[in-house]
């Protein structure tokens, strides 16, 4: 009877955990569809839009730098959107949070953001984004991570299949469902 | 004359399934977090708070235990359970915070995890004075720093089981704060001569701490030595994969890698409970090791 008294600790334990983890119940209904199926699901829907030619191909650029002016990939050659030391400031400002857009050949800007409805939303940055992977990358057999975040692909080009949302001030958003990309998602590093 | 080392086929036998152990859990833990992310991370909290609550509980249960080598085996798993909850709190914390990866590709929880460091210094710098404190590397740190007034504490240890999940955790949280302090760029980098000088130690220092710990023949003992020894050599796996000259097999899900690394897992575990088991009569005294 004397460990009834870890009870009231058990207790509140099994109730923060409830109170915690209340937020994640909305996904639960995706993730009752196999992982194998999903990522084949995601596939399709990557050539389907391929096809139609709704995959926006662009740079990933910083955007604190790009709006003081600080740098502009905008007028560099498009799939090299900084020098060396421009990159490393970028990746360092984006690693610390400040916004990341996409850069489209055409000189569109794309904000990354949650899905239209969504009310509470949070950093599209910290976010694991499903991959699609090319034929040569399927044949080829070496294992490569299977889904990305922005913030390490700043400054490489990119491929993405997503929704677009008309935006503001010529800014479009952009809601990333899976994304394509050469190489692997850290270059040279597991 | 150098004092020479006895090391029986016992000794060897006892260090090499205590290695495997240690080192399986470790990889077992990792693609056990892999798995969930990649297949139903809803559930990735749910499985963070049972992890603390069976860590806790595990922890708890040790009182009972009689043996050191029964206390320390249940003290890894109850110290892994909290460590498992901490990293899961961490990785909650990014989420709710929006803590990014970095472009170097080092994980949000991670990220948070690095500046704990003063933390850690906090705790470790009660330990060093902490008379009761029998780890090999404090006790050293003792004798150079000259920090001891009087005598090191000897005598028996009633219950190892808290110790050694506490010996887990903060072996663990060392090599974690020091990966990422190494990894950092805007302080050293992967390819920094810190992280070089971490890798070639590290390299060193588990031979030496293999050297060590086949001077134990009980699994009470060695079990609780290869914890740090293990680690050691994490750091090194670890930096050969930021390297990007080995792919982890936890982290790309290789079966075939993964399926000996849980072959050895369940040969070393059934091999340590038999041990066990066998020796059940009497409560057997052991060298004061950590």
């Amino acid at each position: 009877m004397k460990y009834l008294k870890l009870l009231p600790a058990m207790m509140l334990l099994a109730m923060l955990s409830a109170c915690l983890t209340e937020g994640e119940v909305e996904e639960a209904e995706v993730y009752k569809t196999p992982y194998a199926e999903r990522m084949k699901m995601i596939e399709q829907e990557f050539l389907a839009a391929e096809k139609e030619g709704k995959i926006i191909t662009g740079d990933i650029v910083e955007g604190n730098s790009l709006f003081n002016g600080t740098t502009e990939p905008q007028n560099k050659t498009y799939g090299e959107p900084y020098t060396k030391e421009e990159f490393r400031a970028a990746a360092i400002s984006a690693e610390r949070n400040s916004k990341l857009f996409i850069l489209s050949k055409d000189g569109t800007l794309y904000y990354p953001t949650c899905p239209k409805g969504q009310s509470v939303s949070e950093s599209e940055q910290a976010l694991r984004i499903h991959r699609v992977f090319t034929e040569k990358q399927k044949t080829s057999g070496e294992k490569l991570f299977t889904w990305a975040t922005l913030v390490p692909m700043t400054g490489r080009e990119i491929e993405i299949c997503g929704d677009i949302y008309p935006g503001y001030a010529e800014v479009k958003g952009l809601h990333i469902r899976s994304v394509r990309f050469e190489g692997d998602y850290i270059i040279g590093q597991d | 004359m150098a004092k020479q080392k006895i090391v029986s086929i016992k000794s060897l036998f006892y260090t090499s399934v205590s290695l495997v152990w240690i080192f399986a859990l470790a990889a077992i833990a990792h693609i056990i977090m892999v798995l969930i992310e990649k297949h139903n991370p809803v559930i990735k909290y749910e499985y963070a708070w049972s992890c603390a609550i069976i860590g806790f509980l595990t922890i708890y249960m040790t009182r009972w235990l009689k043996r050191d080598g029964w206390q320390s085996f249940w003290g890894i798993l109850g110290g892994l359970g909290l460590w498992f909850a901490w990293e899961y709190s961490l990785m909650y914390g990014g989420h709710r915070t929006g803590v990014t990866y970095t472009f170097n590709g080092s994980y949000p929880e991670y990220r948070l995890m690095k500046w704990s460091v003063m933390a850690f210094i906090m705790v470790f710098t009660y330990l060093i004075y902490q008379e009761s404190v029998r780890c090999n590397f404090i006790y050293f740190l003792r004798r150079k720093l000259r920090l001891m007034r009087g005598v090191v504490a000897t005598g028996k240890i009633d219950n190892y089981g808290p110790r050694t999940a506490f010996e887990y955790i903060m072996i663990t949280w060392a090599g974690y704060l020091l990966l990422m302090i190494a990894y950092d760029d805007q302080i050293f980098g992967p390819y920094s001569w810190f992280c070089y000088a971490l890798f070639f130690v590290s390299f060193s220092v588990f031979f030496y701490l293999v050297y060590k710990l086949i001077g134990y023949d009980k699994f009470g003992a060695n079990l609780r030595y290869s914890i740090p020894t293990v680690t050691i050599l994490w750091n090194d796996v670890e930096i050969l994969a930021k390297w990007g000259m080995l792919k982890e097999p936890w982290v790309h899900i290789n079966w075939k890698i993964m399926s000996v690394i849980i072959g050895g897992f369940v040969i070393s575990t059934y091999l340590i409970v038999k041990d066990l088991r066998r020796k059940k009569e009497g409560m057997i005294e052991s060298k004061d090791v950590v």
